[in-house]
């Protein structure tokens, strides 16, 4: 294999690929980064098995070939080179690489490409086309709210449900559910049920540029894995296999108080509640109260025996019974952070059902969340 | 005084205690009984942990009229007829001894009818005596009860356990059968409420699934090995699926459910260095041998057996073990079909440390060990200076973290010297205070939807008796019909986490130790939810998380030791490390 190619695009493909790499793993390949020929372009891959990611980058080709290079060695040495032409020729015998790029030479010992495991190819004609930036917006109003917990994998998914037009992302760890839809540009007759890990939606989140303005998602038959095709990167993630709870079950159809508030001062009050509240479990009162004569107000405490305690009020527009109602702050920080929209409405029944917090004006996002119990 | 022969009644009381010991006991001879008369349905039912009532109903063979009152005397049995077949036994019982033993100690009626006979019969024994004979109308097969069991033995009677111990007796070896024979069907009914069922249609991992659950049943591996006359089958746990008792593992020896030592050693055995220290698998095996290879004649109950080759047994066993456990192993396999999850699907959420970080503590001569040994309190070189930790109580100085080692401790400058902190003894210390202190302010996060667990019936009368005890701490938990509950809320601090984990490695631990005293009880789910739901060894915490840790440990008011009493720090004294450095001579 010999090859040209810029520096800058060369660092940049491998800070894409590189978050997929495992360098704890029991296979040394799976350290390693695949650096291969593709018509014309040249190919990077990483993966730990269960999440896979390839770029592609330009590419002056006058041999082909490839080998895997151990990713923080070639990473580190490329980042370090200046904004130049990086030339690499792989001697096949040794597997070894020799790395140009100004007055440098590096020759960097790989492994031979074909242990590396194969990556699927997506059926781009079979798959659903959405709108990347719109895509990544829904991603960030779910991800925070699935499990962090290993012990349950389902719940370290998002569940993705394509169908009548419409894709909705869910995820929750028990406590909370954040469920994101949107209308599909174009009609789409399959129908999918996918729990795919809140961690490969980050990192596609997290890959896709400006320049990227639609992908590609693909679900091959009976493989259980799912690929996110873009215009020069493509993300495999493996599917988490398990029951996701039915959460439509869960939503609440009816409340008793309606409080809309300013997103703003909402987030701003939980956040200073959070200090003192993060002391006992995160729990804070919020006490929703009706006036007859003006608009209503929320007074949001927090206690911590050793610290001190903490009183905010806040304007509302109260519609309904007032309540008394308990909630860990951090939950309302969280999905306070990823609304779009200057008002939010918080939606309560009683202080032990769950409550609705979403956006004003915009009916495609829905937070729930299980209130605390005080004993 | 004279020697004299026994009257009838006492010398059959005598050899009843050694069949008869407990109700649990009465139901293994009936049902074996049934097993034998090639019954296809099999029910249970007991009142009062059996103390009132005892019946099997079986649709077997049933007793012809005319050998009913023979059935129930003494030595009396169609399952054998020379000294020279019981070295070749085919049945589960054989001695003779069990309706004559069971009627000498309680009223005992009998039901049977053959296929062939038009009417059955009835006769009852009370105390041994017989007391009713007559025709009666019946179903084929056999209904047998044992009513006021031990009336006449006073003193068993108050040797029995408490009720719910005596039912879980009961609940587990019915449990068991139901597994080894999955193409007959079981139903028990304890106090008239069906607590658990099989459908007899002869798949063993469905009746594991009822019992444990549908997850646990996935994941079960299957063991299958034939070796000329001597066949192992059944059903073992992966590494990653472990408990913390021997309890569940489980060996039927041709048909027969036995307890030998040796065989679970050799099972161990097979699991050995994959296992955690303390760990246990979960194991179903059925051995079958010629039945001259092995002599059931050894235990009254037929709980032990000899083998006549015992060495070539045990390595059989460990070989068929190991072989499944290998096929399953957890290092991820590449196809060329794609990838292969590398998910250990970890049910129990236990990580096990990396083998190479053990291997650096194991290693005697590293430095960190030679440390140790003279850190051990009890040298004689020992001064009054602050040795190694632990020191029995009181608060603990200001630490300043250094940082995480190996992912198993922390390690922390203060004062005196070095603080070796053990992260997870120290996070269960931290957790178990908190959770102690909650009482009165008690936070509890209720989940979205309830979290539904499966119990086998053991295991779930033990949990229905502590749900009051679990709702002090926090974890709001129903029953949500037979062997099932319902997680409702858990303790606001525990809102990371397997609830169900928590709860079903409670329902363990209540299983090891018989009682508890009440006012003892909150304590000790306390102590062992707090080290299921602790951060693991072999855990990395970011740095935050550590220093958090340790502000934490430090309020703690006995910082020193975790709720069970090991220790969480080990203090490397300025004095001791002095010495060690040859900066100052050990006077």
């Amino acid at each position: 294999m010999k090859v040209s190619v810029s520096q800058q695009q060369l660092a940049h493909g491998l800070g894409v690929v590189s978050r997929a790499v495992n360098p704890r793993s029991t296979l040394p390949v799976l350290g390693n980064i695949l650096i291969a020929t593709d018509e014309g372009r040249l190919r990077l891959s990483a993966t730990n098995l269960e999440l896979g990611i390839t770029c592609w980058i330009p590419a002056q080709i006058t041999e082909e070939g490839s080998v895997t290079m151990p990713a923080r060695t070639f990473t580190d040495l490329i980042s370090t080179f200046p904004n130049d032409t990086v030339v690499m020729n792989l001697d096949a015998r040794t597997q070894t690489m020799t790395v140009r790029c100004g007055f440098n030479s590096t020759d960097i010992k790989g492994i031979d490409a074909q242990e590396f495991p194969p990556i699927p190819v997506p059926d781009l004609s079979a798959g659903v086309t959405l709108n990347m930036a719109d895509f990544r917006e829904m991603i960030q109003q779910v991800v925070f709210a699935a499990s962090t917990d290993e012990t349950r994998p389902v719940l370290q998914g998002v569940m993705t449900t394509i169908a009548n037009n419409e894709v909705a992302l869910a995820a929750t760890d028990g406590f909370r559910i954040s469920i994101r839809k949107l209308p599909l540009a174009a009609p789409f007759e399959k129908t999918y049920n996918l729990i795919i890990p809140a961690r490969a939606l980050s990192e596609l989140a997290r890959i896709a540029v400006d320049g990227d303005q639609t992908l590609t998602m693909n679900v091959p038959p009976g493989r259980g894995q799912v690929i996110f095709h873009l215009k020069n990167t493509e993300v495999v993630s493996q599917l988490i296999d398990g029951n996701f709870p039915d959460y439509r079950a869960i939503i609440p159809r009816s409340f008793k108080t309606h409080t809309v508030l300013s997103r703003g001062e909402f987030l701003n009050a939980c956040k200073q509640a959070e200090i003192i509240a993060r002391e006992t479990n995160n729990v804070i009162r919020m006490e929703i109260k009706t006036n007859p004569d003006r608009p209503g107000e929320i007074k949001i405490s927090a206690q911590a025996e050793q610290t001190g305690s903490s009183d905010v009020n806040l304007d509302a527009n109260v519609d309904g019974e007032g309540i008394t109602i308990a909630f860990n702050v951090r939950f309302l920080r969280e999905v306070l952070d990823v609304v779009k929209t200057p008002s939010v409405v918080l939606e309560t029944n009683a202080h032990n059902t769950p409550a609705i917090l979403k956006p004003v004006g915009d009916d495609t996002f829905t937070h729930v969340i299980m209130p605390m119990h005080l004993g | 005084m004279h020697i004299q022969r026994l009257p009838d009644d006492v010398a059959s009381q005598i050899a009843a205690g050694e069949v008869v010991e407990r109700p649990a006991s009465v139901v293994k001879e009936l049902v074996e009984n049934a097993l034998d008369a090639g019954a296809s349905q099999i029910v249970i039912r007991i009142e009062q942990a059996g103390k009132s009532l005892i019946e099997v109903a079986d649709d077997g063979r049933g007793i012809p009229l005319e050998d009913l009152d023979l059935a129930v005397t003494k030595h009396a049995t169609s399952k054998l007829r020379t000294a020279e077949d019981l070295f070749h036994i085919q049945t589960l019982g054989f001695r003779g001894e069990a309706l004559a033993s069971i009627g000498s100690i309680s009223r005992l009626t009998l039901i049977s009818r053959t296929a062939e006979q038009k009417m059955g019969g009835k006769i009852i024994v009370d105390g041994g005596k017989l007391v009713l004979r007559e025709q009666i109308g019946a179903p084929v097969g056999t209904i047998i009860q044992v009513q006021n069991m031990f009336y006449n033995v006073p003193a068993r009677l108050k040797f029995l356990k408490r009720d719910s111990t005596e039912r879980q007796q009961i609940e587990n070896f019915i449990s068991r059968y139901a597994i080894a024979y999955p193409l007959i069907r079981f139903l028990l009914v304890v106090d008239g409420k069906n607590v658990f069922q099989t459908n007899g249609k002869g798949n063993q991992r469905e009746i594991v699934a009822q019992l444990y659950g549908i997850d646990l049943a996935r994941q079960m591996l299957e063991v299958n090995l034939e070796e000329d006359d001597l066949q192992i089958r059944g059903l073992i746990s992966p590494i990653s699926l472990t408990r913390s008792n021997r309890k569940e593992i489980t060996f039927f020896i041709n048909g027969r459910w036995v307890q030998d030592t040796p065989l679970i050693s050799a099972l161990l055995q097979a699991y050995h260095t994959l296992l955690m220290v303390g760990r246990y698998p979960m194991a179903v095996l059925f051995i079958e041998l010629p039945p001259e290879d092995v002599d059931v004649n050894v235990h009254p109950a037929k709980a032990e057996v000899r083998f006549r080759n015992p060495d070539r047994l045990f390595s059989t066993v460990q070989r068929a073990v190991r072989r499944a456990l290998m096929a399953h192993s957890p290092v991820p396999i590449m196809q060329s079909s794609g990838w292969q999850s590398p998910r250990l699907n970890s049910w129990e959420g236990e990580r096990i440390p990396d083998p190479a970080w053990q291997m650096q503590i194991q290693t005697p001569s590293g430095p960190l060990s030679s440390m140790d040994d003279t850190a051990m309190p009890g040298k004689p070189d020992e001064q009054s200076a602050p040795q190694a930790s632990p020191i029995p109580s009181g608060q603990i100085p200001l630490l300043r973290l250094i940082g995480q080692v190996g992912g198993v401790y922390l390690v922390a400058e203060g004062p005196d010297g070095i603080y070796l902190i053990d992260q997870h003894a120290a996070h269960e210390r931290v957790l178990f205070e908190k959770l102690m202190h909650q009482q009165g302010s008690l936070v509890m996060q209720p989940l979205l939807s309830p979290i539904v667990i499966h119990l086998p019936p053991a295991q779930s009368s033990l949990l229905a008796e502590q749900l009051v005890a679990l709702s002090h701490l926090g974890f709001q938990v129903d029953e949500f019909g037979t062997n099932t509950f319902r997680i409702h809320s858990i303790p606001a601090m525990f809102s990371t986490g397997d609830p169900a984990a928590a709860i079903r490695s409670l329902v363990e631990d209540f299983e090891e130790d018989e009682t508890p005293f009440q006012e003892e009880i909150e304590t000790k789910i306390a102590a062992r939810v707090c080290k299921r739901m602790a951060v693991k060894a072999g855990q990395a915490m970011a740095l935050e998380e550590q220093k958090a840790l340790i502000r934490e440990l430090e309020a703690c008011e006995s910082p020193r030791t975790c709720p069970h009493g090991r220790p969480t720090m080990i203090l490397l004294s300025v004095d001791l490390l002095e010495r060690q450095f040859g900066r100052r001579g050990s006077r």
